[in-house]
């Protein structure tokens, strides 16, 4: 007889172990048992079903992840707009239609295998870039032109758009009067985390009207983006930045032509730890502020300032906390793609309330994995630091290597970025550190910033108690691939094991994400004589996958 | 009299908690079965990117340059 599709005889059943399957039905398959590879169907990523983690652990999933991330993000489209605009937003928009509905997968991917404290705690971070995204393309909607008829709205004229790596930081004089959203973020940056598919377009779209292809494909799908017509438009003026290299310079210059509208332009400077260029870097951010008042009429508000400040700095005091557990304990129950992931959005964004909420969850977590010392990843054979830029159609990567290899990626450089507490006792002061945070911005400082700083890879190693590094080489990356062989001498004289990871950022076609794979499989086999912990994960097909 | 009430609140409410296990049931076969995902893959997803193929575009090229005021 068949048992769901598997052939099944007197003889089977009379040797099973029934004591066994109760138990890997009720505390889910030990590590090695569990198979993951065999629930993928074909190439699509999908499930034959999802992964059975044990009864607690399936319906923590089921009841504090799936249902209820779906039903919150009705709530929070309600909350933060209405369902006319969204829906509009959905059909017009393929930023929007094709990729943020398939979110629930993105959980998936990233949250595969976890249990207990960490299941629970990653799951937290992915609820507060979910909600965060919501609020911030309702708002684009809501104020979009294209949306309702060209018609120049109240909530039009009170936004201000920006570059995504302008940070939501130097708008908080001005949050209490109007507000600020990053332009590219949402239909840029998120979208190639949660489905792949989409930015392929943009990135095409760039090539197709002469622009080169060699540039960064980050900058170039950011472009395409207009040259496809398909960004929102919600708000008068634009500010933009150089962040992180040159390729970001042609994106604002294409894009002060294609919106042709009051747009300043915010450099960061290149080498921020020169003393000379700190006044120079205040004064542009003096810049952008006059640049506010002059289009908006609206005054800088210091006390607004000075209160947001103080709560932004709350979340960066814990983000240190999580540090300390991540670095000197095996409790930290954050996985490397949360990590990396919620740090960048909001230290990038700005205090809003969600990150506040779910810092609150997660202190919990935390403290209790701490107080009753709770292993959180007890198949850890490594401690790795993930350097430079990430492949941003496999920020999982970091889940598939702990399942396979007991890769377990404690830290990242995208986490160490904005590494500054926002000082409110005077304005001078304030201007000060907020110049040192916009210059510490993501890729500015380890990765286009300067040799000494892209080699702090070395102090990270030694204060997070890591034993290898996961070297991302972004292909299309001039300034990183300029010291490639810089870090290969240093990893030879220092003796470190170190898997170069190459990508091209958002463009899955360059290097696909099996050859990622089967690059650290090879080092794991031939450099580090090592077994995978689960089989099926070293090979599969998901190319055509999210 | 109060036995036939108290009956058919039991009833009301043995029939509140039939459809709410059903519904609870159902959903949970979604997404134990990841039916959901294969929605959005195999159904939503080629017939959104079809329409988004089709949609007529601004030839965005054809934007005048320096049409605007140089801001200081």
């Amino acid at each position: 007889m068949k048992l769901f599709g598997k052939e099944v005889n007197k003889d089977t059943l009379k040797d099973t172990d029934w004591k066994k399957v109760a138990s890997d039905f009720w505390y889910g398959k030990p590590h090695e048992e569990r198979r993951l590879g065999d629930l993928y169907i074909g190439n699509t990523g999908l499930y034959k079903h999802r992964e059975w983690r044990g009864v607690k652990d399936t319906m923590y999933y089921f009841n504090n992840i799936w249902l209820y991330n779906y039903g919150h993000m009705i709530t929070d489209i309600m909350k933060y707009g209405n369902m006319v605009d969204f829906i509009k937003g959905t059909m017009r928009y393929r930023w929007m239609g094709q990729t943020y509905l398939t979110v629930m997968h993105w959980f998936d991917r990233g949250l595969e295998g976890l249990r207990g404290e960490a299941l629970a705690a990653s799951a937290w971070h992915y609820r507060g870039m979910v909600s965060e995204t919501i609020r911030q393309f309702q708002r684009m909607f809501a104020a979009d032109k294209k949306l309702h008829g060209g018609k120049e709205n109240e909530l039009w004229k009170n936004s201000i758009a920006h570059n995504e790596t302008v940070s939501g930081v130097i708008f908080f004089p001005f949050r209490d009067q109007m507000d600020d959203v990053a332009l590219e973020m949402i239909p840029y940056f998120v979208t190639c985390h949660v489905n792949n598919h989409t930015v392929l377009n943009y990135i095409d779209a760039a090539q197709s009207i002469g622009l080169p292809a060699d540039p960064c494909p980050m900058c170039q799908a950011e472009y395409g983006i207009f040259v496809l017509d398909d960004y929102p438009d919600y708000a008068p003026t634009m500010i933009t930045s150089n962040e992180a290299c040159d390729g970001s310079v042609a994106t604002s210059v294409l894009q002060d032509w294609f919106l042709n509208r009051p747009l300043y332009a915010m450099p960061q400077p290149m080498r921020y730890d020169d003393p000379l260029v700190q006044k120079h870097c205040a004064e542009e951010i003096e810049g952008a502020w006059k640049f506010i008042e002059d289009q908006y009429g609206y005054k800088f508000n210091w006390e607004k300032y000075k209160e947001l400040a103080e709560k932004h700095n709350k979340l960066t005091e814990f983000e240190y906390e999580k540090w300390d557990v991540a670095a000197n304990t095996p409790y930290y129950p954050i996985n490397g793609v949360a990590q990396a992931l919620y740090r960048i959005y909001y230290s990038q964004d700005g205090w809003r309330p969600i990150w506040e909420e779910v810092d609150g969850h997660v202190k919990k977590i935390l403290d209790r994995c701490v107080g009753k010392k709770i292993e959180t990843f007890p198949k850890t054979r490594h401690r790795a630091i993930a350097w430079s830029c990430a492949p941003l159609y496999y920020s999982n990567w970091c889940t598939w290597a702990y399942n396979c290899w007991g890769i377990n990626t404690v830290i990242n450089m995208d986490s160490l970025m904005f590494d500054q507490l926002l000082r409110t006792d005077t304005y001078e002061h304030a201007l000060e550190d907020l110049t040192w945070y916009n210059e510490k911005a993501p890729m500015r400082a380890m990765a286009v910033g300067g040799h000494e700083h892209i080699f702090q890879l070395w102090q990270y190693m030694e204060r997070f108690n890591c034993d290898m590094v996961i070297m991302y080489d972004q292909l299309a990356c001039k300034g990183m691939q300029g010291i490639h062989g810089m870090f290969e001498d240093e990893f030879r004289a220092r003796d470190i094991h170190a898997i170069w990871v190459p990508h091209a950022l958002p463009d899955k076609r360059v290097v696909p994400r099996a050859e990622i794979r089967k690059i650290i499989s090879d080092y794991m086999t031939t450099v580090m004589h090592e077994e995978p912990l689960d089989p099926t994960l070293v090979d599969f097909d998901d190319s055509e996958s999210w | 009299m109060k036995k036939a009430i108290l009956k058919s609140i039991f009833k009301v409410i043995g029939k509140i908690f039939g459809i709410f296990a059903l519904v609870y049931g159902a959903l949970f076969a979604v997404f134990f079965f990841d039916l959901d995902g294969k929605f959005l893959y195999y159904v939503w997803e080629p017939m959104m990117v079809k329409r988004y193929d089709k949609m007529e575009r601004t030839d965005m090229t054809q934007t005048p340059y320096g049409a605007k005021e140089p801001v200081s």
